[in-house]
């Protein structure tokens, strides 16, 4: 009987410990809205900072690109050619001061230095994220467009259409198609890399997961919803890349 | 069907990659309505003499004056004048992403400013006369190689070129589906369109040119009517060369 008891009491004992960390992460102080909120600025972020990283990586890898088409083991005869190389080798710049920093050291250099007079920290972090996520856009997108066939190049040009008329109406489709699997994991690393935007006092979910976890002294029920919530966030994002995927692709058979 | 009036004249033209000269001043000149075939041994230069015509290839030395324009001038807009040269290329280069229909419209739709009813009114004629009318919304991969360049035709068709260039427009083709794409091109040939082929089909150049040019080592080396260049050769080269290709 004593036995039976000592297994019931435990059971009984870890239903009220479990309740109590469940108030205390989520109930108590209205904690679920701060999560909310916190989900609220991580999302903010993210979206606004794939927008700008977009804009960013199509300008470099069709600056780029046209480079390494038209002018890469040829000297250059006009003021265009050498406006080209001129910002080809910005560009060359950027990515590699980019790529060769981590993202929170860039994160606290534009808030703190560059974006020092702007209090909300949110416009640094969405240029931090937008210009870091442009750099690896950027060479995703040439990726794509060097591996269009040179002939469909060709055949756009023959047709009478100019360079960009051949890249947007030709390339680019075709480009797209082949680089939206490394185009929605570099949106999914981004999601993730948002994490770190509290050095810069922002409240995103990860931030507040961790405020509730000091608060409490309960680090399971906060970090777990944290997580889980990342998790359900990419897992949507995959599901609608493979539905655009599967919609792109029907033109081979 | 030729005419006397010269649609492109070639003077001295010469183009080199890095230090090797591919061509070293060819001249000729192509009247309106006159068919020519290009035939020489491999790397002598005839199919890079066929994409400089459109400025594919950018020559290095002479000019290139295309309906009394000099189009190898900077100045020159050669967007323009590619409008009325067509090109057909080997690999036929269709765009994979489009259906038929729309690779045949996309260029006479953006650049001819057609509405979409038109362009397509005269794609589908053109696909009649061609046999594919029933192909207007497949896509390219759900074509044999004989559809695809019969469509590669008649898309640069669709922008009502005054000449084609045909860069090698069978070789890419299995046997059985040859005779379908030179049809088609003889068809053209006869509806007087002017055309520059480059090609191995020693029996197309006999019945459809009006003129078979012979190039080897960057220059023209010997041209004139088939029946003359293919039974009476001059150079030795041409000599040499058609003794190894099956007429």
């Amino acid at each position: 009987m004593n036995f039976i008891n000592t297994i019931k009491n435990f059971f009984i004992n870890w239903f009220a410990d479990i309740e109590s960390s469940f108030i205390k992460t989520f109930i108590r102080e209205d904690r679920w809205l701060q999560l909310l909120k916190g989900l609220g600025v991580t999302l903010q972020i993210t979206v606004f900072a794939a927008i700008l990283g977009i804009i960013i990586g199509f300008i470099i890898a069709a600056v780029r690109s046209t480079y390494d088409r038209n002018l890469a083991d040829k000297k250059c005869r006009n003021f265009g050619d050498y406006l080209l190389k001129f910002f080809n080798a910005i560009c060359n710049i950027y990515l590699t001061v980019i790529r060769g920093t981590p993202v929170v050291i860039q994160l606290m250099i534009i808030h703190f230095i560059v974006l020092a007079s702007v209090r909300n920290g949110i416009y640094a972090a969405i240029f931090a994220f937008g210009i870091n996520s442009g750099a690896y856009v950027a060479e995703i997108v040439r990726s794509g467009i060097m591996s269009i066939d040179k002939g469909q190049f060709e055949a756009g040009r023959s047709l009478g259409f100019n360079y960009l008329q051949t890249m947007w109406h030709i390339i680019i489709p075709q480009a797209f198609k082949n680089i939206l699997p490394a185009l929605g994991n570099e949106f999914i690393v981004l999601i993730k890399e948002t994490s770190v935007a509290g050095y810069v006092a922002l409240k995103d979910i990860t931030y507040v997961g961790n405020l509730i976890r000091s608060r409490t002294y309960e680090a399971f029920f906060p970090l777990i919803t944290v997580a889980v919530i990342y998790l359900i966030i990419v897992m949507l994002l995959s599901y609608f890349l493979k539905k655009l995927e599967r919609r792109l692709r029907n033109s081979d058979h | 069907m030729t005419t006397n009036e010269t649609l492109i004249k070639v003077e001295n033209l010469q183009k080199s990659f890095d230090k090797v000269d591919v061509l070293k001043g060819i001249n000729i000149e192509i009247k309106k309505g006159e068919v020519i075939v290009i035939i020489g041994p491999s790397g002598c230069g005839k199919s890079t003499f066929l994409r400089t015509l459109n400025l594919l290839e950018e020559p290095t030395g002479g000019s290139i004056h295309f309906e009394g324009t000099d189009i190898t001038n900077p100045d020159t807009n050669i967007n323009l004048h590619r409008q009325k040269i067509g090109m057909v290329f080997q690999q036929f280069n269709l765009f994979p992403h489009m259906t038929v229909l729309k690779n045949m419209t996309i260029a006479p739709m953006k650049l001819l400013n057609l509405s979409k009813a038109e362009a397509e009114e005269r794609a589908i004629k053109l696909l009649e006369r061609v046999g594919l009318a029933d192909r207007a919304n497949s896509y390219p991969s759900q074509l044999s190689g004989g559809q695809k360049q019969r469509v590669a035709i008649v898309r640069a068709l669709c922008m009502q070129p005054e000449v084609m260039l045909f860069d090698e427009p069978t070789s890419a083709l299995d046997p059985e589906m040859v005779g379908e794409v030179l049809e088609v091109m003889k068809a053209l040939a006869e509806d007087g369109m002017t055309m520059a082929v480059v090609t191995h089909e020693m029996g197309f150049a006999r019945e459809v040119a009006d003129r078979v040019i012979f190039i080897d080592q960057g220059i023209i080396m010997e041209e004139g009517a088939p029946e003359e260049v293919f039974s009476n050769p001059k150079s030795p080269r041409l000599k040499d060369f058609l003794s190894k290709v099956i007429i």
